[in-house]
């Protein structure tokens, strides 16, 4: 028995037409607009929210189009606090990393509940902050870490990106583990080491095959023909000591030069990251609301 | 907590414990506490086809008792077509002879793999761990791992298409039947290797972008990674493994058990595959493994790495003597001034530097140089890849 209540519609299905606008097409493959060895700029901003007991605000600034705004987070960190009591003993400070994309973050909707690669997302950046945390100077206690994605970095034009997810992953991971560090900082919670999250590609800009690959430091997808391989790397400067690293793509493993290069290259994004998170721009004295009032009783 | 309760830093080791494993494992070459060499496996059973309802399954048994099943379904899904991804012109549509239908074939054939470009979305990947829930993040990581190392080189996804309009959606599901005794990543990933090794699909009967209609012959199924290569200079593409390994100072482990891990300074989960692929193959700047026959046949793809964070960081710091109100802490009264400022020194020194003997959780990220030397170590050539992957080809796949 068919639906007679609703006017449905027809019962095949047709594709729309797709005109290939050839003037369009050449446009659209943009090229890289800084130097291979840059990141992108940044701006960095600790103190945005009065109720976390340490917070920050990242901004990383896109060169695929000059009007278009790139990835924006912000974190949260609350505690350290007394662990709940039904809690097992801890004799190190609990960690606890949540990211999540806003729902309008991404060109696809990101539902409310964490789906898997938001949960994979606070995993690594679990495992970056805990080396840099020095966790034994607050037994039973836990700090929570809230990183909110609320714009992704990603090209508006859906046909063009396929496959490019995993790598905008990394660039938010990075983005995600750089925040956290100067929310940290904010929050005054004792590490060994200001952490930064770099990124580095592996990368081929012309369509032929023949030309040869190049590194590129802060890759964004949408910029690069292919992205062959890239690594993720946290990274701690003055201890010169990597806590978390995150390598994907496809290589030979004859070419283990390649792979150090990669993540030389990494370490040297990092190291730029670093910069804005010691920079005490981002940290103003008066940064928090009240704040001022606090110094002058003292 | 149910995540903290089975994970695996849980270990029931004391402060002096922990000190004197981590002691054994520094010393050159390390003592394991099973008495293996630093490279070997934990030895194990393993068995294929052992689900009648499955297109592929495995199950593996470790000797410390864990056991992980696995299954590989397989359905026919619609391809979603998406604008100007690969349109189809209204001039290629029916309406052709026969024979031009064929020469089309074969220059499809010609084309290789580059046409067929599978997608992520693909292959479906769960892991079920007893015990944990199954959004708890390790488990999630687990499979984002696993699936990650699938889908790196576009190898698998490739296989998975019939034609234009049609392709395999495949569903991998890893149980692991035992309590976690141990970090069972590399007891899921060679049960999922296995597993996908003797997935075998219906053989298409159809042709060309029409809808796909299969032999009913199972004994005709061709396997989705074919037993030998066409070509005699390459070796048939295998599936990735993922091995996990750790080092403790200077000192690589393979195969870390559960109390070696609770020690550990740095683990990684690194995946590699044994075939050459399309996709990557502008980067290889070294011979064709055919020219060298003198060293491994094989020529290794390193397809991702990733830090797993230690459970070593969880674990509860030992006292020093310094610092131990019972031994000397508490009666600073009683000594001179001098000597409280001795004590007082030394019990900053337990606090920031390592005391002999002392179990500290290892603070601070991995030494560079170590991390290469992990990686190195698991990509040299004839190296514990290969043996793996020998072992590997030895089982039965019935």
């Amino acid at each position: 028995m068919t639906d007679r209540r609703r006017i449905n519609g027809p019962p095949g299905e047709t594709i729309p037409p797709f005109f290939d606008d050839a003037d369009r097409t050449p446009e659209a493959v943009k090229g890289r607009s800084r130097p291979p060895n840059a990141i992108r700029k940044m701006f960095l901003k600790t103190g945005v929210t009065p109720s976390a007991s340490g917070s920050a605000y990242l901004e990383i600034s896109t060169s695929a189009k000059p009007g278009a705004s790139g990835l924006k987070l912000s974190c949260s960190v609350h505690g350290p606090r007394s662990l709940p009591r039904s809690a097992p003993f801890s004799p190190h400070l609990v960690l606890t990393t949540h990211v999540k994309y806003a729902p309008f973050a991404t060109r696809q909707r990101r539902g409310y509940l964490r789906d898997s690669s938001e949960r994979d997302l606070s995993v690594h950046l679990e495992t970056a902050l805990r080396g840099a945390i020095i966790a034994d100077r607050w037994p039973k206690s836990g700090v929570d870490i809230i990183v909110s994605i609320i714009e992704g970095d990603q090209e508006r034009e859906t046909s063009r990106s396929q496959g490019d997810e995993v790598w905008e992953m990394m660039n938010a991971l990075s983005g995600c583990i750089t925040v956290a560090a100067a929310a940290l900082a904010d929050a005054g919670i004792d590490c060994v080491d200001t952490v930064a999250g770099g990124v580095a590609a592996l990368v081929q800009d012309a369509s032929n095959s023949e030309s040869k690959p190049s590194i590129v430091l802060d890759p964004v997808p949408s910029e690069h023909e292919k992205i062959l391989a890239a690594c993720c790397i946290a990274y701690l400067p003055t201890r010169d000591e990597v806590t978390n690293l995150w390598f994907r793509g496809d290589l030979p493993a004859s070419d283990m030069e390649l792979y150090n290069a990669l993540v030389e290259k990494g370490i040297h994004a990092s190291r730029n990251a670093n910069q804005y998170v010691t920079r005490p721009a981002a940290h103003h004295p008066c940064r928090r609301w009240g704040d001022d009032e606090y110094e002058d009783a003292a | 907590m149910a995540s903290t309760q089975h994970h695996p830093s849980h270990v029931l080791l004391s402060p002096a414990e922990l000190a004197y494993l981590h002691d054994a494992l520094l010393l050159v070459p390390p003592i394991r506490p099973d008495g293996r060499g630093p490279n070997d496996f934990r030895p194990l059973v393993a068995e294929t086809g052992i689900l009648p309802g499955a297109n592929g399954s495995a199950r593996i048994c470790f000797a410390d008792g864990t056991e992980a099943i696995a299954g590989v379904k397989a359905e026919v899904e619609r391809t979603v077509r998406r604008a100007g991804d690969d349109t189809v012109y209204l001039e290629e549509g029916g309406g052709e002879e026969e024979d031009v239908e064929e020469g089309e074939e074969v220059e499809e054939k010609g084309k290789g793999r580059g046409e067929k470009k599978g997608e992520a979305a693909w292959v479906e990947l769960t892991v079920e761990i007893p015990g944990v829930r199954d959004d708890d993040s390790g488990t999630v990581f687990l499979a984002a791992m696993l699936s990650e190392a699938l889908l790196a080189d576009g190898e698998l996804v490739g296989r998975l298409w019939i034609n234009r309009r049609f392709h395999w959606k495949l569903y991998i599901d890893i149980i692991l039947i035992s309590p976690p005794l141990s970090y069972p990543l590399p007891l899921l990933s060679l049960t999922t290797h296995l597993a996908l090794l003797s997935t075998r699909l219906p053989r298409l009967k159809s042709e060309g972008d029409e809808d796909p209609f299969f032999d009913d012959d199972w004994a005709a199924a061709p396997y989705l990674f074919p037993r030998s290569s066409s070509s005699k200079s390459q070796p048939a593409p295998r599936p990735p493994i993922t091995l996990l390994v750790m080092a403790v100072g200077n000192n690589i482990l393979f195969d870390p058990s559960k109390e070696e891990l609770a020690v550990a300074d740095v683990a990684l989960a690194v995946s590699v595959t044994s075939s050459t692929s399309q996709t990557g193959k502008e980067v290889t700047k070294g011979k064709n493994p055919s020219n060298s026959p003198s060293q491994s046949h094989r020529s290794l793809r390193l397809l991702s790495i990733r830090t797993i964070d230690p459970p070593s960081r969880l674990t509860p710091p030992g006292v020093a003597n310094a610092a131990n109100a019972a031994y000397g802490a508490a009666n600073l009264n009683n000594l001179g001034n001098n000597g409280q400022q001795q004590k007082a020194a030394e019990a900053r020194t337990a606090e920031t530097e390592a005391v002999e003997g002392v179990w500290r959780a290892p603070r601070g990220g991995a030494n560079r140089a170590v991390l290469a030397a992990l990686v190195g170590k698991v990509l040299e050539k004839g190296g514990i890849v290969d043996e793996v992957l020998d072992a590997l080809e030895a089982v039965d796949l019935g």
